[in-house]
């Protein structure tokens, strides 16, 4: 179980290596129900865990278990009932996007009558029903990727892995793109994988995460879960010339009242939230000092910070 | 009965609305067999330029054409050669068996365009990774490109022999009886799947080794061709073994089907060389060559679609 749902993909101790290069060092993670974000840098090893996810290669350590089969050993029977989008820009370009969807549903094993119908459905559903007759070749970037994703999820796959789907798209084509991927997870009922270097656009439409660094997971979980993690009270002050530095004089108070807070700059306090009797013990001190309070929040930690905290990155993706 | 919009507001409640988006699909899903077979029928496609521009289909149809042409032509001079008085040019209409000898180049032609059609694209544009994301494997991926190509050679190594044959046979020119007919038509179905067998294996090696079609293509009939300048010059020039010969790639094939049809082999050199009445290779080294050749091609292209990279 992932969270409390069925667990989708559960790998433990998995390694794969290419000649000199480790690709995947002893990666134990879960992927649960709707959307999960598979985040790393380039390199980090997120395409080689799809292709073992799709069975294309072997683990040369530990198990790997896909909608409750090997997918080493169940290849064909795990890939029917899965989507995948490449990276790259595949789609054949002197084919109409039609034939292209309806080709892959048949592939997945839908007869032909159906897959006719289910293309044009998936190619509406992607926003593509009145281009669905025209060669890939002749579309955007932004359509392609559309299309890409149609033939993902054209044969209702259990599960969905997209690898980088945002790839080469501008800002409102991305947007777009997530609110798909998005749709995809919440109102299709199909889960998804989504690989990307770009922690803000995982954050935006996935509810759980697994970070691989250098071939490890070094962190995963619901992304609430994660979130929750050591949550803090931030406290914005006022200053006035009598005192410069209200924050520095807060935190010393806090701090012999038992609570841990750092002041990071003369007017924010950030105290760590280690049960409820927190709050009292911040308004009782901001009471007794008198401070003239700006704002008084409890902030999650952000995805970003979770994973620079969890692969000792002292720089963002 | 016309619609009015008041008629649509003011319903009586019974109105549904039937459609209903993205359906969750429930109906049958076929096996391995239909991903095998719809990746084939979607190759056939693409060899013979269906469902693309105009300018894709202008080699392979041309191909077929040639092909077809002397058949045509030679059922065409059967119908109008004079009564009686024709002998001579009924005489220059070969059977089945010897048909082959005017398509050679269309044959040739033919494979080395459609095998590289049916396996480049797929590696250079990395649809392949698409391809074994779904139920195949890459054995039932080579599998349905083999019957793929192996399906269109039918077209040039089957069609016109059978064509042929049954043209004459309505001009009374063909065999005789209902049992030689049965007969020519067994050698004639045996000669087209070996001879498609042979180049859909040969034609598919070199693909193998290079995602550019141009490069494939021009690899294939060098190849072929080559094989052929080669193992002459080793038998006649350097007067080297005989059955070298066997491994003149542009011989080989068509010298099988002549064996199928018991016919004696083409002259294999130079009469001043080995006399004219030189043996021809016997059938048991055609055979074996021709086994021998169609499974080094195939493991040749199984090992490298095999060892291919995708999703590293």
């Amino acid at each position: 179980m992932f969270g409390g749902v069925t667990t989708v993909v559960t790998g433990v101790d998995v390694a794969k290596r290419w000649g000199s290069t480790q690709a995947l060092n002893g990666a134990s993670f879960s992927v649960g129900e709707g959307v999960t974000g598979l985040l790393g840098a380039n390199g980090a090893g997120k395409t080689t865990l799809l292709g073992l996810i799709l069975g294309l290669h072997r683990p040369d350590v530990g198990t790997l278990d896909v909608l409750g089969h090997d997918p080493w050993l169940a290849g064909s029977q795990v890939r029917a009932k899965l989507g995948y989008a490449p990276e790259h820009d595949a789609l054949p370009p002197d084919v109409a996007a039609h034939d292209v969807v309806r080709h892959l549903a048949e592939l997945h094993g839908l007869p032909r009558r159906e897959a006719t119908s289910r293309a044009s459905d998936a190619l509406w559903e992607v926003g593509l029903g009145e281009e669905r007759f025209r060669p890939v070749g002749t579309m955007s970037t932004g359509q392609r990727q559309r299309v890409k994703l149609a033939q993902a999820i054209v044969h209702d796959p259990e599960l969905v892995l997209l690898d980088e789907p945002t790839d080469g798209l501008d800002p409102t084509q991305r947007e777009a793109m997530l609110g798909l991927i998005h749709h995809v997870g919440a109102d299709l009922g199909m889960h998804v994988v989504l690989s990307s270097h770009l922690l803000e656009e995982v954050e935006r439409v996935s509810n759980a995460v697994v970070i691989l660094e250098a071939g490890r997971v070094v962190a995963g979980g619901g992304m609430a879960e994660l979130s929750k993690a050591d949550p803090e009270l931030v406290v914005d002050l006022d200053r006035d010339d009598s005192d410069q530095d209200p924050a520095s004089r807060l935190a010393a108070t806090l701090a012999e009242l038992g609570a841990a807070a750092t002041a990071s700059s003369p007017t924010r306090v950030v105290a760590v939230l280690e049960g409820p009797g927190i709050y009292d013990v911040v308004r009782d001190a901001l009471a007794d000092g008198g401070y003239s309070v700006r704002r008084l929040q409890r902030r999650t930690a952000s995805l970003e910070e979770i994973y620079l905290a969890s692969s000792g990155r002292g720089a963002a993706l | 009965m016309s619609l009015r919009a008041s008629d649509v507001v003011a319903g009586d409640g019974n109105a549904r609305i039937f459609e209903g988006g993205y359906r969750p699909y429930r109906g049958i899903r076929l096996g391995v067999g239909h991903s095998v077979w719809a990746l084939a029928r979607h190759t056939i496609e693409r060899i013979m330029g269906l469902k693309r521009p105009a300018r894709y289909k202008v080699l392979p149809f041309l191909a077929v054409l040639i092909a077809y042409l002397p058949a045509i032509a030679f059922i065409g001079i059967v119908a109008l050669a004079p009564p009686g008085g024709g002998r001579r040019i009924l005489d220059f209409v070969p059977g089945p068996g010897r048909y082959y000898g005017f398509i050679t180049a269309a044959i040739i032609l033919f494979a080395t365009l459609a095998a590289p059609e049916a396996l480049c694209p797929d590696k250079r544009s990395r649809f392949l990774g698409v391809y074994l994301a779904s139920p195949l494997n890459r054995t039932t991926y080579l599998l349905a490109k083999a019957i793929a190509v192996g399906t269109v050679l039918l077209l040039v190594t089957l069609g016109p022999p059978l064509l042929l044959l049954i043209g004459l046979a309505l001009q009374n020119h063909g065999p005789n009886g209902f049992s030689d007919f049965m007969g020519t038509l067994g050698q004639i179905l045996v000669a087209g799947v070996s001879l498609s067998l042979m180049f859909g294996a040969i034609s598919l090696a070199v693909p193998s080794l290079t995602d550019r079609r141009a490069l494939a293509s021009a690899g294939s009939l060098l190849l072929i061709l080559g094989s052929g300048a080669i193992t002459g010059t080793v038998t006649f020039g350097l007067k080297g073994p005989r059955n070298v010969l066997a491994l003149a790639l542009n011989r080989l094939p068509f010298e099988l089907a002549l064996r199928i049809f018991t016919l004696p082999g083409l002259p294999t050199g130079p009469e001043r060389e080995f006399g004219a009445h030189s043996p021809p290779l016997s059938t048991a080294v055609v055979v074996g060559a021709s086994v021998a050749v169609t499974a080094v091609a195939a493991a040749v292209t199984w090992w490298r679609v095999v060892g291919l990279e995708v999703t590293r």
